[in-house]
């Protein structure tokens, strides 16, 4: 490689870092007004009920089936071994530590950030390009505190609750399956799982999904507000907004695990 | 009173406005024109605010916008209504709530804002259409919804960006009647930009022109058509041969 190619090599990495760090920087700045929004808390109460409702009701349905087939999927990968050490009465422990602690929290994170999390970056993008966000601002409305509070808090209460609902339902999927697969009955499924697991177990997964519930909204709501060159700007952020809340999803988790009990 | 004194703004090594000039007395409909791109609608948002000049000062009344910090700036925002070019409507609302939303944030109850957002609406010849949704309205009516919008709080100084672009030639002078029966309403202060200098010189006491960044005239609507200045002159006149 002579010297101009490393040199251009060298400048596109820098400017990729450049850029990762400015949206990082974005989105921490972002992070900063709304907490300071909170202060004194003025929360548009009507606000938050509709994004509750639009962004965690709503996916009440996705999230059912996601992780019934969840629990499902951890049973059939683990009954080979399972069946092969006579191990059955471990299979309730290892569906709900697995569960409860990285895949619930992670797959139903990954499933909010795309239903979600992208739509409201394409929300959020298409009042920045149409200039309703400079409208709200013309009326002396902070659009931190009206638009993104309520979606910020919607977004970290409703993957909270999903989360929980998911874990639920993924054990019941790994225990209905255990039954029909491996012929596990429901009370030997049920003692493993609650002889060996912990409230704390429980509490891992979903201290992780407040979190997540943060990261996804900030990036959308981020790449949403800071959109520039109409419908094709618009799509661009929802893409990015999705790419940045999975890669933080994946970084929180792994400095998660190490830091929750 | 509004007062810009050496404004000035650029994106990146494109000036757009350099050293900007500019009284507007408290009840005056001034009109603003000037070709596309020339720094018109960027010029009703450094004085709302909305962008921050890069130098110079504006005053608003006794408030200097430029150093003013975001929660400042609300304070004087509070003041102004906005038309903006596309009418800026919140999408995701019924007209009729999109009207009474400056009234319902202002603290006015929300039935009587609803109430007076419908009378508001009637006036701009909206009624039938208060529980539709932006996206469900022709541009004529969407510019009206945006008017009724912005002066429904009756604010003491009105912005209305392009009120009449796109619109046909019945709308426009609708609109230009919908404006007047306004300001003798309110006696507010009216900025109005527009690159339609016949429809607006017949609206406007006093009208400025941009050109190049720069405002190369000012003075009594019924003058401009008289004006020194080539490109005004050519501008306004409409001429193929010219500067411009």
């Amino acid at each position: 490689m002579n010297g101009g190619a490393a040199t251009l090599v060298l400048e596109r990495i820098g400017a990729g870092v450049l850029a990762i760090a400015r949206e990082a920087g974005g989105i921490g700045v972002l992070c900063g007004r709304v907490v300071r929004s909170l202060v004194p808390p003025a929360l548009d109460a009507r606000e938050l009920k509709l994004h509750l409702y639009k962004m965690g009701v709503r996916s009440v349905p996705i999230v059912v089936l996601t992780a019934f087939f969840t629990g499902g999927i951890m049973l059939i990968q683990s009954g080979i071994f399972v069946r092969r050490f006579g191990a059955y009465g471990l299979l309730g422990w290892g569906v709900g530590y697995a569960v409860f602690r990285e895949i619930g929290p992670i797959l139903i994170a990954l499933m909010f950030s795309g239903r979600v999390g992208a739509n409201n970056t394409a929300e959020l993008g298409t009042m920045t390009v149409t200039e309703q966000i400079d409208g709200l601002r013309a009326l002396a409305i902070d659009p931190i505190r009206y638009l993104l509070v309520p979606r910020v808090l919607a977004m970290m209460i409703m993957l909270f609750c999903l989360t929980l609902i998911g874990d639920l339902v993924a054990i019941l999927g790994g225990a209905i399956m255990g039954k029909l697969l491996l012929g596990v009955d429901f009370w030997t499924f049920y003692n493993s799982f609650a002889d060996n697991l912990k409230t704390q177990d429980l509490a891992h997964g979903l201290w992780k999904s407040i979190a997540f519930g943060g990261i996804i909204a900030l990036s959308s709501c981020h790449f949403g507000v800071s959109v520039r060159g109409g419908a094709v700007g618009v799509g661009r952020a929802v893409n990015a907004a999705v790419v940045a809340a999975a890669v933080g999803i994946m970084l929180l988790d792994y400095f998660l695990t190490y830091l929750l009990p | 009173m509004i007062r810009c004194q050496g404004v000035r703004k650029a994106f990146g090594d494109r000036k757009v406005l350099e050293d900007i000039d500019l009284e507007i007395a408290q009840g005056t409909i001034w009109g603003l024109v000037g070709p596309g791109a020339s720094g018109k609608s960027l010029l009703c948002k450094l004085l709302t605010g909305l962008q921050p000049a890069d130098g110079g000062h504006i005053f608003i009344g006794p408030d200097e916008v430029s150093a003013l910090d975001e929660n400042g700036l609300m304070r004087v925002r509070a003041h102004f209504g906005m038309l903006f070019q596309n009418g800026a409507l919140f999408d995701f609302m019924t007209v009729e709530r999109n009207v009474a939303f400056p009234l319902v944030r202002a603290g006015v109850p929300e039935a009587e804002a609803l109430e007076r957002a419908r009378v508001r609406l009637r006036a701009v010849g909206l009624s039938g259409s208060e529980s539709k949704l932006p996206s469900e309205l022709s541009g004529g009516m969407k510019k009206r919804a945006a008017i009724a919008r912005a002066t429904i709080a009756r604010p003491p100084i009105v912005i209305y960006d392009e009120p009449t672009a796109g619109l046909d030639p019945v709308t426009t002078s609708k609109i230009y009647d919908l404006l007047r029966a306004d300001h003798a309403q309110t006696g507010s202060t009216v900025i109005a930009v527009s690159s339609d200098v016949d429809g607006l010189r017949s609206f406007a006491r006093e009208m400025g022109m941009l050109h190049g960044g720069r405002l190369i005239w000012n003075g009594p609507a019924a003058a401009i058509g008289d004006a020194d200045h080539p490109v005004v002159r050519q501008f306004v006149r409409g001429e193929l041969e010219g500067p411009l």
